[in-house]
């Protein structure tokens, strides 16, 4: 599903390259849990970005299901975002002027999926996340385990194949942070979706299939963990 | 999604709802002047716009080597058409202001100032339409006489039909009688407006070229190469004066002559021959009435980029959701066109109550709601536009913003955007500054035009008007008696000309041996006195010299200057055939106003080439001017016979005073424009300090805590803004004074430009500024610590 290759990213200042992401190469399969790992400051969140897209590797070809996306259009990009991809972050980042039905709803209505389709996806979704009760609520009035639950919602509500979270666990307590986890690893296996995540906590790196270790730009391990 | 990005837009307006109805009004309040200055635009500019040949019409005027007129003799039309197969039609009319003439019909009575007298194809080619359509009259002599539908409803007000009527010219005892063939509808927006219209088949017949008391008009074919056409109507002009000359002198001066052709659009506010203030005027009007729209604009960006933080980071997400930029850049124009829409509801209810108080100081009759008002069109567009100034950071800016930027957490905008934000807020302030400043000079050169000595009194004088002539001392004598009989009655005089600002006459004179031009006015008795114009040397006109009424001359200071005289007293000034004799000089007064200079005069009582002497003064006491008004009234018929039993009169002052009336409505505009410019700046200023603080809520409580005192937040928080408020001074100084020094030049008698409009600007900016900021910064000063850092 995904292909690094050779992937480099550095930052120019005063004229001299500071790199933050070196011989990147990697592939990941359709279905995988990947955990992104390393010190801080290693270039976890610029790698988990450059799979995103959102931004550009300064050298180095991505291949996104077979195409090649380095040098991808905007529109291009969008509708990728809008099919594919699903984006949970640390901050939540939910729209503090909508409801959470309607921040569960905004992708879908990007996407143009009909009415009948979006309240019956939705309420599922609540359903689901049990948040049906919420579902009126602005973010400002919910607890931060509840937000990026919002947030996870929100990605899904598209039914992406793939979800990129940068330590979606980092602002919550350790049992908000499993409950979070429970959920990753039960849409990996019981949905097919591929995850990507960046962490800090081995414990909720456990929860996946693979390891990325990271430090100084350069990948130093790639364990895959065998299902307990 | 566009019900769900409505809903957002409502929800985040209504959170900022002081904020939002700020800036809402402001917009709204400079839209209604927006719409009025367009509105007054669209009609100033559109003057004679309902003629259909209204393009290929022009006037034809004569440019002599010191002045250039409109006025041009009878032959003149005729030959054009004659000539040049590109001039479709041509034609001359003829109009005298210069006294009211009475028509009646039996008691009733109407009191004309302009007949327009027009030969046929001048009404023609001015779509001069009688009410059953214009008729050719037959023959040579006659006339067909049309009132305005008004005069004819007062002179015959049961009337149903359109057929003609007679009516009696003039005093009830002259026994002159005519025909008045129809009614007319008078256009008041065109440059021909009248209380009548006279038409001939031809007038002026057997005029020549030295008659230049009328207007020539031509209406071309499309498409004439109208410079071209000058140049061979010159040609022809110089060769038709020619025709016969000998004299060698005269046919040089010939070859200074030439002739300009003025397109009829330009006849309202800038004609060749006129001054052009009024253009000028409306300039100034229209660039005021869209700066202050931009000011208003302004707010919104500047609310925009100071929100733009918060909405940088749903413009991330809404993109990582998969939103094309174009969809974020639809959502930030709708929510400002919304505003914008509400603004533009709101600005028609406020220009509606403001319009009866502007049509008043221009002298107008503007109204909003009538089908073919251009603001139809132009609102919507205007509408448009607004939202697009007001919204261009946003759907620019930051609909462009990258997500992987804007996501990272702890992104601020403020960086970015401060030097676009603080530019803003200094235009504002630099605008408002130039108004201000404006304002303050306008007013101190309007106070000096009105306390200033203008070397006559025009107070107490009463300016009456007659249309019988008093060219003959002889005959005002009798009169100038039984005026004075009446109580009150000072003094008493007759002349060409009163001084209101109106030209004079010009002829040339010659003293000792050098030919310049003077202007001349023709005066009776008493005609200095009258006015308490004062002597510089020699005496004035006095009936105990025989020989003032033949050759005696006075002249004013400026007359002397121009021929460089020395002890003029006793010595020979020749003009019109005459030997006159200077007998005084009379100090320089303003009689023009204080535009021009004042111009080298010749007053004699007896002048062959003058003027009807009409024009009747009279210096009444102060505290018997409504009795003696009175008594003038009763017995106006045996003092004047001849001008009938109507006294009508106008006080000299006031005369006077509408020489103020553009500037004055200039002042008033200004005015307006100031304080709305400050209010909406303030008021924008408000909202933004008040962002700007809560922003900065924390910091501030942190720095309290560290233990700085209430007065080094207010300075912390006053400082950014005093000095954008000084640079936005220290950037309208120079503009204003270019401009201001500008319009002072226009005058001929100014005030030196002061220096105290500048400081005050500076110090009602200043104060203003620290007055608004101070009021939203106590609130962050008065919050207690502990709170503003509980939260996050
Ligand atoms: N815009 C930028 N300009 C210059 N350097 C940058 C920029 N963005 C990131 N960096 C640098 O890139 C490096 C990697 O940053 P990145 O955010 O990927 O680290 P991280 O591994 O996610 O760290 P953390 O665990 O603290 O989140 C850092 O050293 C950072 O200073
Ligand atoms: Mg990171």
């Amino acid at each position: 599903m995904i292909e690094l290759k050779n992937i480099e990213k550095y930052y120019s200042s005063k004229g001299i390259k500071h790199y933050v992401l070196r011989h990147v190469t990697t592939t990941i399969k359709q279905g995988e849990f990947v955990s992104i790992m390393g010190p801080s400051g290693a270039g976890k969140s610029t790698l988990l970005n450059i799979l995103g897209m959102l931004e550009e590797p300064t050298y180095g070809t991505y291949e996104f299901m077979e195409e090649d996306v380095t040098r991808l259009n905007e529109r291009k990009r969008i509708e990728l975002y809008r099919n594919h991809i699903g984006f949970v972050f640390q901050a939540y980042h939910l729209i503090d002027e909508m409801t959470v039905y309607e921040n569960i709803e905004a992708p879908l209505l990007y996407k143009k999926v009909g009415g009948a389709e979006r309240a019956s996806r939705i309420a599922d979704l609540l359903d689901r996340f049990n948040m049906v009760a919420k579902k009126d609520l602005f973010p400002n009035q919910l607890s931060g385990g509840q937000q990026q639950l919002v947030g996870i919602a929100r990605a899904l509500a598209a039914q992406p194949s793939i979800i990129l979270a940068d330590e979606p666990t980092g602002n919550l307590q350790s049992a908000q942070a499993e409950e979070i986890m429970q959920l990753f690893q039960k849409l990996n296996k019981e949905d097919g979706i591929t995850i990507i995540q960046v962490t800090h906590s081995e414990k909720n790196a456990q929860y996946g299939s693979r390891i990325l270790n990271i430090a100084d730009g350069v990948v130093k391990d790639d364990i895959t963990l065998t299902a307990v | 999604m566009f019900k769900l990005n409505l809903k957002i837009a409502l929800r985040n307006l209504w959170r900022n709802l002081g904020i939002t109805a700020i800036n809402i009004g402001g917009l709204a309040i400079a839209l209604a002047a927006f719409i009025l200055v367009a509105m007054y635009f669209t009609f100033e500019t559109s003057f004679d716009q309902t003629n259909p040949n209204y393009e290929n019409i022009y006037v034809v005027g004569r440019i002599e080597p010191d002045f250039k007129t409109n006025y041009t003799s009878p032959p003149l039309a005729k030959v054009i058409k004659q000539n040049f197969p590109e001039v479709e039609n041509a034609g001359i009319t003829k109009i005298n202001r210069s006294w009211e003439l009475a028509i009646k019909n039996g008691k009733k009575a109407i009191f004309t100032k302009n007949i327009l007298q027009a030969d046929y194809n001048a009404a023609k080619i001015l779509d001069i339409n009688p009410i059953g359509g214009l008729i050719k009259p037959s023959g040579d002599v006659e006339r067909l006489t049309y009132l305005n539908v008004e005069n004819i409803k007062t002179l015959f007000p049961d009337k149903k039909d359109n057929k003609p009527e007679m009516v009696s010219y003039g005093s009830a005892s002259s026994g002159i009688t005519g025909t008045i063939a129809g009614a007319i509808i008078n256009n008041e927006h065109s440059n021909f407006s009248f209380d009548g219209v006279s038409i001939g088949n031809e007038i002026g017949k057997g005029e020549t070229y030295g008659y230049n008391n009328y207007n020539t008009f031509i209406q071309v074919k499309p498409g004439t190469d109208v410079a071209n056409l000058q140049e061979k109507i010159t040609n022809l002009y110089r060769a038709e004066l020619l025709k016969g000359e000998t004299d060698l002198k005269t046919i040089n001066e010939i070859k200074g002559v030439s002739i300009f052709l003025d397109p009829l659009a330009n006849q309202h506010l800038k004609p060749k021959a006129g001054n052009d203030t009024p253009y000028k005027i409306l300039i100034s009007l229209s660039v005021l009435g869209f700066l202050i729209l931009v000011i208003a604009c302004i707010n919104f960006t500047n609310l925009s980029i100071a929100q733009a933080t918060k909405r940088a980071k749903e413009v991330g997400i809404k993109k990582v959701m998969g939103a094309y930029r174009l969809q974020l850049t639809t959502q930030f124009l709708t929510e400002i066109f919304i505003q914008c829409l509400v603004a533009t509801v709101m600005a028609m209810v406020f220009a509606e109550s403001a319009l009866p108080y502007f049509n008043n100081l221009f002298q107008v009759n503007l109204t909003l709601w009538h089908a073919d008002n251009n603001l139809f069109w132009q609102l919507p567009l205007v509408l448009c536009l607004i939202t697009i100034i007001a919204g261009i950071y946003p759907a620019l800016v930051l609909s462009g913003f990258k997500p992987a930027l804007v996501l990272k957490g702890n992104f601020s905008t403020s960086k970015q955007s401060s030097w676009l934000r603080n530019g803003l807020l200094v235009f504002q302030f630099s605008i408002a500054v130039i108004f201000i400043i404006g304002l303050f000079i306008i007013n101190s050169q309007l106070k000096y035009m009105r306390s200033e000595d203008l070397g006559f009194t025009a107070n107490q004088v009463v300016y009456v008007k007659n249309i019988s002539y008093f060219n003959d001392p002889a005959k005002f004598k009798t009169i100038r008696e039984k005026l004075l009989k009446i109580p009150g009655v000072k003094s008493a005089t007759v002349a060409t000309d009163v001084p209101d600002g109106s030209g004079n006459g010009a002829n040339g004179y010659t003293f000792e041996g050098q030919q310049k031009s003077l202007d001349f006015v023709d005066v009776d008795f008493d005609y200095f006195e009258t006015l308490n114009i004062k002597l510089k040397d020699g005496r004035f006109f006095s009936p105990k010299f025989s020989t003032d009424t033949a050759n005696a001359a006075v002249i004013n200071e400026s007359a002397v200057a121009k021929y460089g005289m020395k002890n003029p007293i006793g010595k020979t000034i020749r003009g019109c055939e005459t030997d006159y004799k200077i007998v005084g000089i009379a100090k320089d007064f303003k009689a023009q106003g204080f535009e021009s200079t004042i111009l080298p005069t010749i007053y004699t009582i007896k002048n062959p080439c003058g003027n009807a002497k009409t024009q009747i003064m009279l210096k009444i006491e102060e505290s018997k001017m409504a009795d003696a008004l009175a008594a003038l009234k009763a017995k106006w018929s045996q003092i004047n016979p001849k001008d009938g039993e109507d006294f009508r009169y106008e006080f000299l002052d006031d005369l006077y005073g509408k020489l103020f009336k553009k500037q004055e409505q200039l002042q008033s505009a200004f005015f307006a424009a100031a304080l709305l410019t400050i209010f909406i700046a303030i008021l924008g200023l408000f909202a933004f300090a008040k962002y700007i603080t809560n922003g900065r809520i924390k910091e501030i409580a942190v720095r309290k805590i560290l233990g700085a005192s209430d007065i080094q937040i207010f300075k912390l928080i006053n400082s950014s803004f005093f000095m954008m408020v000084l640079a936005a001074n220290v950037i309208s100084w120079p503009v204003a004074y270019i401009l201001t020094k500008k319009w002072l030049e226009t005058f001929a008698y100014r005030i030196d430009l002061p220096v105290l409009p500048f400081i005050s600007s500076a110090l009602i900016t200043i104060l203003l500024t620290v007055l608004t900021v101070s009021i939203q910064a106590k609130k962050a000063v008065k919050a207690n610590p502990v709170d503003a850092l509980k939260y996050e």
